[in-house]
């Protein structure tokens, strides 16, 4: 296994963490009975801005994901793995682990700072596995 | 690396451009302030810039069904002229997309969906 499927595996288990803490907030704010139902008409209460901002952070991740899943397999199965890549995963990871706190604490303009590293260390990988 | 590989590797590629372009788009209308904050109240997006963000979200769910399908063919070693085909027309009918979205031309942007659509559900039949 390569080192970017490590960190594939970490940041799967780092969204699923993610999505779990906004479950426990949208609960919270919506209650159980909303929350459990088919949902066929919007919460008579809102979500807090905290549950928004962790509701936000968790569907931007998704399409994060999805792109960093690709740029790390695409690596592998192509035998591209190197220091360069290996080193893009793990910032990669390490931004998005930041995002969580500065898109709930609404760090400006750290939030979006912290998506553009993300979104280059997956650039990189993707640029990596096609040379 | 395989080319259906490599196809999967350019069609990231496209949709990491879509997402630039759609931030870049949405900048002069919501404001560079509103974007680097935590976007408490939701703004829409309108014109132009709302097609380009329409075209990247449709991109990402294109690209989680895509990905899945080159990597099971890949995974049974089915590759074939074939599947090549589907790749490639894939990844054009996806930049066409990207193109007409934009344009805001009706039809001929659900048409190339539809091929995007349809060689995504090639591949998986190749793959079983």
């Amino acid at each position: 296994m390569t080192p970017e499927l490590t960190v594939l595996a970490l940041a799967a288990l780092l969204q699923m963490a993610q999505l779990a803490l906004f479950a426990a907030f949208a609960n919270r704010d919506l209650g159980a009975g909303y929350t459990t139902s088919a949902r066929d008409r919007p919460p008579s209460r809102p979500l807090s801005i905290l549950s928004g901002r962790l509701q936000r952070a968790v569907t931007n991740h998704f399409e994060g994901l999805i792109l960093f899943t690709i740029a790390t397999l695409t690596v592998t199965l192509g035998h591209q793995s190197t220091a360069t890549t290996q080193t893009a995963a793990w910032t990669y990871l390490g931004a998005r682990l930041l995002y969580i706190p500065a898109y709930a604490f609404g760090l400006r303009p750290w939030r979006s700072v912290i998506w553009g590293v993300g979104f280059f260390a997956t650039l990189t990988m993707i640029l990596a596995s096609l040379i | 690396m395989s080319n259906e590989l490599s196809i999967l590797a350019l069609y990231g590629l496209l949709v990491l451009v879509q997402i630039l372009v759609h931030v870049l788009a949405a900048t002069p209308p919501l404001g560079l302030p509103y974007l680097v904050g935590p976007r408490d109240e939701p703004r829409e997006l309108t014109g132009v810039p709302g097609r380009c963000k329409r075209a990247a979200d449709n991109a990402v769910v294109a690209l989680a069904l895509f990905a899945p399908a080159v990597l099971l063919v890949q995974a049974r070693g089915a590759f074939t002229p074939d599947t090549l085909l589907a790749a490639r027309a894939f990844l054009l009918a996806r930049l066409a997309y990207a193109v007409l979205y934009p344009l805001g031309l009706p039809w001929l942007r659900t048409l190339a969906w539809l091929v995007g659509f349809i060689a995504t559900a090639c591949l998986y039949f190749a793959a079983l």
